[in-house]
C-alpha cells in the first residue's frame, strides 16, 4: 500500500493505547481499562522542514515519537514514510526505515552509555549498519564529532568528560552518522541551560540546511518551537487541538488551550507586561477523563455523547486546523478542551 | 503596616514599592570549597549580597557556577565532607548562622530559613502521607499537635490552593500530579512563616501553564507572608517575571548584581549581557539566535582572567591569580572587573574556554 502525498512522513488516525487494568481475572466481570495515550492523531511532514509537536507532559506527543521511531506499536492508524506503508513493511525495508529514522533524546545523561567511549557511541550504528571498516569508521566519527561542533581527538574519551551541551552535540552526531532522512528530536534542548540552548539550536539548524534533513520536534518551550519550526502541532490529551504553519500559529491562536500555552509564556524584559492568563486547573487523567468540554462555560453538557470524546476538526483558514467537540460544534462551538478544575461552578 | 512600610521605604532608596522592608538576610564573602582527589574546587568564592523583607533577589548562572551550593551553604546544608564553608559571614535577621551550632541550626533550618527544591518527587517522602509533611516542621518548631496541628495543616494547603485539603491532606505523594506537589513543598516551605525562602529552580520540572500557576502562587505567598524569596534559576525569563533584585554568578563569583531593570536595561558584563541575549524570543521569527562561545571555564584550573574580550591577549600571569575587583558602576549595581587590566583595558572578569 502506499500513499500518493509528496510528505516524507504521513501519519494517519494514529492510536496507541495503553492497557492499564482490570482485564484479567476482573476481567471476567468487568471491563479492561485503557489509556488512550494518543487517540487518532494526522500529521503530514515536508521534506526538509521541522514539525513541531508542543503539549504537556502526558498528552502524548513522545509516544508518537516512539511510534515513528518503531519502538512502540501502534494500536491503530498508518504511518508512511517516501509513500510506503511503514508498518507493514519486510524486514529489509524496516531495516531501511530504521537508519533513515534517527532520534536525538531529551537527557544527554541518560542518552549516553557511560561506559562506552564516543568514538563507540558515534560508530556504533555505522558498525552494525555498513560494511565500513575499522579504520573507515574511526575516520567517519572524526568527520562527525568535528561537524557537530567538537574535536575528533574527543572520541576517545567517556561521556562524562564532556560538559551536557557538549554531550548533546555527540548524541547528535550520533543519528547524523547513517545519513538520516528524518531526526526525532524529544525535546533536544530542554534538559540544557538557557544559555547552551542556543547552540545546539543554530547547530541542529545549520545541519538541516546542509544535509537537507527533516525533523519531527517535541517540545514544551514555545520560543524553541517558534525557532526552529516551520509547521506546529498542538496536542492535548491524545489529541491534536490545533494545526498550522509556525507565523500562523502564534499571530492567530485559536484553541484556548494555544491561546494558554502562549499566554503562560515567560517575558522577556521586567516592563513586558503583558496579559497574564493563567490557565485554572490541571489536565484530568488519560485514563478516564470527563466529558469533552466541560471546561467551556457555555456547554451545558447535555449530550450523553460527548463523554466518548469524540474531538472534530474545522478549518480556520487554509493550512490551520482547530479541534472541536464532535457534538456541540455546530450548537455551540464548544472546543474540545477536558479540564480538571474544582473551582469552575457549571451553569446547568 | 502601610505607614510603617513607608517609613522604610523612604529610608532605604532602592525599595520600589512600600512592600519591601528590612534587610533580612546578608551574606558577606561567602567562600565555600570541595577538596577533592584532583584539586581545592572553589564552588562558591567570595559571594556578598543581601535580601530584605518582602524582596525577591534571582540568583542566575549555568550549571556549575555555584548557586545551588550558595544556597546550600546559606541553609547549612553543604555535604561535608567534601564541602567545607571556609570563609565569611551570613547573617540571618542579624545573627551569623555560621557561628551557631549544628544543635542551634536546627531550630534556624525550615522555621527561619526555608528551601524549595527543584524536584517535588525526590524532595517529599514517599512512605509518608502529606498531612505528616506539611505538619512535621510545625510539630518540631512551634510545637503543635492533635486538632490544632491538623487545622493548621489544612490552611497551609489552602494556602498553596489544594483543592479540598482536608480530604487531599491524607494522600500520598504519588497519588498528586506534579503541580500539586510542588505546591505541597511550597506549603512545608512556608508553614513556620521563614523570614527568607530559598527555591532551588521550583519550576524546572513543570509544564508551562503550572509554571505560571506557581509563580503567581509564589507571588501571593510574598505578598501574604513578607517572605524574603532567593530565586535560583537559569531563565531570564523567570528573572523578568519574579525578581526585584538580581545577581549573576559565574565560576563561583558573582560578576554582576542589581536592581532587575537596571541589569536588563543596562547590563554591564558581557556575561549577563550575553546570557539576556540568548534567551529566545517567542514573538519574533530571527534568522539565528545569539549563542556564547565557548565553555564556562573548569573549576579546578581556571584560564586567564579575561580571555573572553577581544582587548586582552590572556599574557598577563597576574589575571589567573589575582581576584576581580567589584566595582560600583551605579546605585547598588556591582560589576566584576579583572584587577590588573580593569585601568590599562578594562576588562570584565570572565575567564573562558575557547
Amino acid at each position: 500500500m502506499t500513499s500518493e502525498s509528496g510528505a516524507l512522513l504521513q501519519i494517519k488516525n494514529l492510536k496507541k493505547h495503553f492497557h492499564v487494568g482490570g482485564g484479567f481475572l476482573g476481567g471476567l466481570g468487568g471491563q479492561k481499562t485503557y489509556l488512550k495515550a494518543v487517540d487518532g492523531i494526522d500529521l503530514e511532514i515536508e521534506p526538509g522542514t521541522t514539525y513541531g509537536l508542543v503539549g504537556e507532559s502526558g498528552c502524548g506527543k513522545s509516544t508518537t515519537a516512539k511510534m515513528v521511531l518503531m519502538l512502540e506499536e501502534p494500536t491503530e492508524g498508518e504511518i508512511y514514510f517516501e509513500g510506503q506503508d511503514a508498518l507493514n513493511m519486510n524486514r529489509e525495508g524496516r531495516k531501511n526505515y530504521k537508519s533513515s529514522v534517527q532520534a536525538v533524546f531529551q537527557d544527554p545523561w541518560a542518552s549516553l552509555n557511560p561506559r562506552m567511549r564516543v568514538e563507540n557511541i558515534i560508530g556504533e550504528p555505522l558498525e552494525i549498519n555498513t560494511t565500513l571498516s575499522r579504520k573507515e569508521i574511526r575516520t567517519k566519527v572524526g568527520d562527525l564529532l568535528e561537524e557537530v561542533g567538537l574535536q575528533p581527538y574527543q572520541a576517545g574519551l567517556y561521556p562524562h568528560e564532556f560538559s551536557g551541551g557538549q554531550r548533546q552535540r555527540i548524541g547528535v552526531a550520533r543519528s547524523l552518522a547513517l545519513n538520516p532522512k528524518l531526526i526525532v528530536l524529544d525535546e533536544p534542548v530542554s534538559a540544557l541551560d538557557v544559555s547552551i540552548r542556543a547552540q545546539i539550536m543554530n547547530l541542529l539548524m545549520d545541519l538541516q540546511k546542509e544535509h537537507g534533513l527533516t525533523y519531527l520536534l517535541i517540545a514544551h518551550h514555545l520560543a524553541t518551537v517558534r525557532y526552529m519550526c516551520d509547521k506546529i502541532g498542538v496536542m492535548y490529551l491524545g489529541h491534536m487541538v490545533e494545526e498550522a504553519t509556525t507565523d500562523e500559529l502564534f499571530d492567530n491562536p485559536t484553541h484556548p488551550y494555544t491561546q494558554a500555552l502562549i499566554g503562560a509564556a515567560l517575558p522577556y524584559h521586567p516592563d513586558d507586561e503583558k496579559e497574564e492568563s493563567i490557565l485554572e486547573g490541571e489536565v484530568p487523567s488519560p485514563i478516564d477523563p470527563p466529558s469533552c468540554c466541560s471546561y467551556i462555560p457555555n456547554c451545558p453538557e447535555t449530550f450523553a455523547e460527548c463523554n466518548d470524546n469524540v474531538v472534530a476538526t474545522k478549518t480556520v483558514s487554509p493550512g490551520h486546523t482547530v479541534g472541536h467537540c464532535a457534538h456541540c460544534v455546530d450548537h455551540y462551538g464548544c472546543y474540545w478542551f477536558p479540564r480538571v478544575n474544582p473551582n469552575i461552578e457549571r451553569n446547568q | 503596616m502601610a505607614s510603617e512600610s513607608k517609613t522604610e521605604t523612604a529610608t532605604d532608596s532602592s525599595s520600589s514599592n512600600g512592600r519591601i522592608g528590612e534587610v533580612v538576610l546578608d551574606v558577606k564573602d561567602l567562600k565555600t570549597y570541595f577538596v577533592t582527589r584532583w584539586g581545592v574546587v572553589k564552588a562558591v568564592d567570595g559571594v556578598s549580597f543581601n535580601l530584605r523583607k518582602g524582596e525577591t533577589l534571582g540568583i542566575v548562572g549555568e550549571s556549575g557556577s555555584g548557586k545551588s551550593v550558595t544556597s546550600l551553604s546559606v541553609m547549612r546544608l553543604v555535604p561535608s565532607p567534601p564541602g567545607h564553608i571556609v570563609g565569611g559571614e551570613v547573617y540571618l535577621q542579624g545573627e551569623n548562622i555560621l557561628d551557631l551550632s549544628e544543635k542551634d541550626m536546627e531550630s534556624v533550618r525550615g522555621s527561619r530559613v526555608a528551601m524549595v527544591l527543584q524536584d517535588p518527587m525526590t524532595a517529599l517522602n514517599p512512605v509518608f502521607d502529606i498531612e505528616d509533611q506539611v505538619g512535621e516542621a510545625m510539630k518540631i518548631h512551634e510545637g503543635l499537635k492533635g486538632d490544632g496541628l491538623k487545622a493548621t495543616v489544612i490552611d497551609m494547603l489552602r494556602k498553596v490552593r489544594i483543592p479540598a485539603p482536608d480530604i487531599r491532606m491524607k494522600d500520598f505523594p504519588h497519588q498528586l500530579s506534579g503541580g500539586m506537589r510542588q505546591r505541597v513543598v511550597g506549603a512545608i516551605g512556608i508553614s513556620c512563616s521563614p523570614a527568607v525562602l530559598i527555591a532551588d529552580e521550583p519550576t524546572t520540572s513543570l509544564d508551562a501553564t503550572i509554571q505560571a500557576q506557581y509563580l503567581r502562587l509564589l507571588r501571593e505567598l510574598q505578598e501574604d507572608t513578607g517572605v524574603g524569596i532567593i530565586f535560583i534559576t537559569h531563565d531570564f525569563g523567570i528573572v523578568a517575571k519574579m525578581c526585584d533584585r538580581v545577581a549573576v554568578m559565574y565560576a563561583g563569583k558573582i560578576v554582576e548584581q542589581g536592581d532587575v531593570r537596571t541589569i536588563f536595561n543596562n547590563p554591564i558584563h558581557p556575561y549577563t549581557e550575553a546570557l539576556i541575549k540568548s534567551v529566545p524570543k517567542m514573538e519574533e521569527n530571527v534568522e539565528r539566535l545569539y549563542a556564547i562561545p565557548g565553555n564556562p571555564p573548569s573549576v579546578t584550573n581556571r584560564p586567564s582572567g579575561c580571555n573572553f574580550q577581544p582587548q586582552c591577549d590572556g599574557s598577563n600571569p597576574d589575571c589567573v591569580t589575582q581576584e576581580p575587583i567589584l566595582v560600583e558602576e551605579g546605585p547598588e549595581h556591582w560589576v566584576a572587573y579583572c584587577a590588573p587590566c580593569k585601568d590599562t583595558h578594562g576588562c570584565k572578569w570572565f575567564p573562558r574556554d575557547i
